[in-house]
């Protein structure tokens, strides 16, 4: 009877056992699907990315770690979560990440679904890149897709805090090309940076927060990363500077310029320390650009020296009109008309600088004309305005002193009256 | 006491020669210690008739200070512009080739509502009213 008891209990205890931890799995496998078990589990237990962060474009879009990295967001069982049968690829190789990324970046179908206007080509291009060139030959120290848009904090380029919003590009860059141990490996110069921020299309983009200004991607592309050549160096200036592209295609420069294998604008004006440029490159002063080539006697000498006399004598006079224009001003005359003369005045100077490039001292000295033809008018104007203003100065002058006078002698008329 | 005409007169001599010399005086002061005066403010101007002006042309007219570009499209409807580039202050111009106004310093190039659309300009051309009364186009600020 005592045994048949015992056994009974056994066999009660060991039912209920199973069916609890029946219950206890059926109850785990309960799901909520509101619930993403990968940042769940991977916060719980600390190991999130470094990176990650929720204001990732790809979260906010509402893809989860799986959309890149495979598995199950809906289960809280890592295996299965985590299974290859759940698509679970893991972290991609760094060789693996731009066709990782470009699953969907490069699928137009997926791509439509969140940014209809997006390219679909960056993979593509990414491979006729130097980055992408060597990445595929195995090099493990190039930029891929997640060096420059990061991994887990990617951001779209139209948002300041993205590492590709263009006051982010040159630190981006510099991440990697300011690295001078890397960079010796590739024979690469690491001072960009350095000089960047000291030339004109730095201070503009950096310190005066101008996103015109070019950064690095807008000279040597972004996906397609590639030095500009010798040939298509002007036709990266020129995107900017069309006028002085076509002028110094069309001069009669731009063939030797070929033939010696000169660096079309660079060769003159630099590449990453670009200065905001001056009349003293023109010329044969010490700090032309044109003797560097040119020797005294030759025709490119003499043309130089002519071109800087040009700009010299329109720059002077637009000078002395600036001057004239603030004294004008100061003296509160009207000073509307000399300033629409010296806007025209400037424009012309400007237009005269660009055509600098055809190294054709006729269409300059023909611009150099009307400039000086209007900034004589303008000045004219201003000494009409300052010879008006002390008339009027003079005459009001003389009218005071003659009321003066008059008060003073009426005072002492009525004073003798009185007597 | 009363007052006798020799004594009004007095009086009344005394307050014109005060008043005399306030207006010798305050002139001096004036001129000495200029009261400020603010620029009188353009808020239209005329430009001319409407049906002399070509299509798909245009021209830069003086508002005030500023430039302005007046431009008749290909359909014959007027835009009134700011001719001021948004970035470095060049004169722009209409290119009647693309219908497009285009900056020729640094190439850059802004649609018929002034919106920047390529090159380095940071910002839009700002807008004025065109309206024509009587066939005379008069531009006005807008807003």
């Amino acid at each position: 009877m005592r045994k048949s008891l015992t056994k009974i209990f056994t066999v009660i205890i060991t039912i209920s056992f199973t069916l609890l931890t029946y219950a206890q799995k059926e109850k785990k496998e309960i799901k909520d699907e509101s619930i993403d078990y990968c940042v769940s589990c991977h916060t719980e237990n600390d190991i999130l990315p470094n990176d990650y962060s929720n204001y990732d474009v790809h979260r906010i879009s509402g893809l989860s770690c799986s959309g890149c990295h495979g598995g199950d967001k809906n289960s809280n069982d890592q295996d299965i979560a985590m299974s290859p049968a759940k698509g679970f690829v893991g972290v991609p190789n760094k060789k693996d990440i731009p066709q990782f990324c470009g699953k969907c970046h490069s699928n137009i179908n997926i791509m439509r679904t969140y940014q209809p206007r997006i390219a679909t080509d960056q993979v593509e291009q990414y491979y006729t890149s130097m980055h992408g060139k060597r990445l595929k030959a195995g090099d493990k120290n190039v930029a891929e897709c997640t060096s420059c848009h990061t991994a887990h904090s990617i951001l779209p380029a139209s948002d300041p805090r993205s590492t590709t919003y263009a006051l982010n590009v040159p630190n981006t860059c510099n991440k990697c090309h300011g690295n001078k141990e890397l960079m010796d490996k590739y024979n690469l110069p690491s001072n960009q940076m350095s000089e960047y921020v000291k030339s004109v299309h730095g201070i503009d983009l950096l310190e005066k927060k101008d996103t015109g200004a070019p950064a690095c991607n807008d000279c040597h592309g972004n996906h397609g990363a590639m030095p500009p050549g010798v040939t298509s160096i002007s036709y990266v200036c020129g995107t900017c500077h069309v006028n002085n592209m076509n002028y110094f295609n069309a001069s009669p420069m731009a063939e030797p310029f070929k033939e010696l294998d000169y660096h079309g604008c660079e060769q003159c004006h630099g590449n990453h320390g670009i200065k905001k440029t001056s009349d003293d490159m023109v010329g044969v002063g010490k700090n032309s650009t044109c003797i560097d080539c040119h020797n005294e006697g030759d025709n490119g000498y003499i043309v130089a020296k002519t071109i800087s006399s040009y700009l010299s004598s329109l720059n002077s006079k637009y000078s002395l009109a600036e001057k004239k224009l603030i004294e004008v001003r100061d003296k509160g005359m009207n000073d509307i008309e000399i300033g629409y003369l010296l806007q025209d005045a400037k424009q012309n100077l400007i237009e005269s600088r660009t055509l600098v490039h055809t190294f054709d001292t006729v269409k300059v000295g023909s611009t150099i004309i009307k400039g000086i033809d209007i900034t004589t008018k303008a000045i004219s104007l201003a000494d009409a305005q300052i010879d008006e203003y002390y008339t009027r100065r003079n005459g009001f002058a003389f009218a005071t002193a003659v009321f003066l006078i008059l008060a003073v002698g009426l005072f002492f008329k009525i004073k003798s009256l009185r007597k | 006491m009363t007052l006798n005409r020799k004594k009004f007169l007095n009086i009344l001599l005394s307050l014109s020669g005060i008043a005399g010399l306030g207006a010798i005086f305050y002139p001096i002061f004036s001129y000495l210690i200029p009261p400020k005066i603010s620029e009188p403010k353009v808020n239209s101007v005329k430009v001319g008739s409407a049906s002399d002006f070509p299509n798909n042309s245009y021209k830069i007219v003086k508002f005030g200070r500023k430039p302005v570009i007046l431009i008749k499209t290909v359909e014959g409807d007027f835009k009134a512009l700011s001719a001021t580039c948004t970035h470095l202050e060049c004169i722009v111009q209409y290119k009647s080739d693309t219908h497009q106004i285009w900056c020729a310093c640094h190439n850059g190039i802004y649609d018929l509502n002034g919106r920047n659309v390529s090159g380095p300009p940071p910002r839009p051309l700002t807008p004025y009213d065109v309206k024509i009364i009587n066939d005379e186009i008069v531009i006005t600020s807008a807003g």
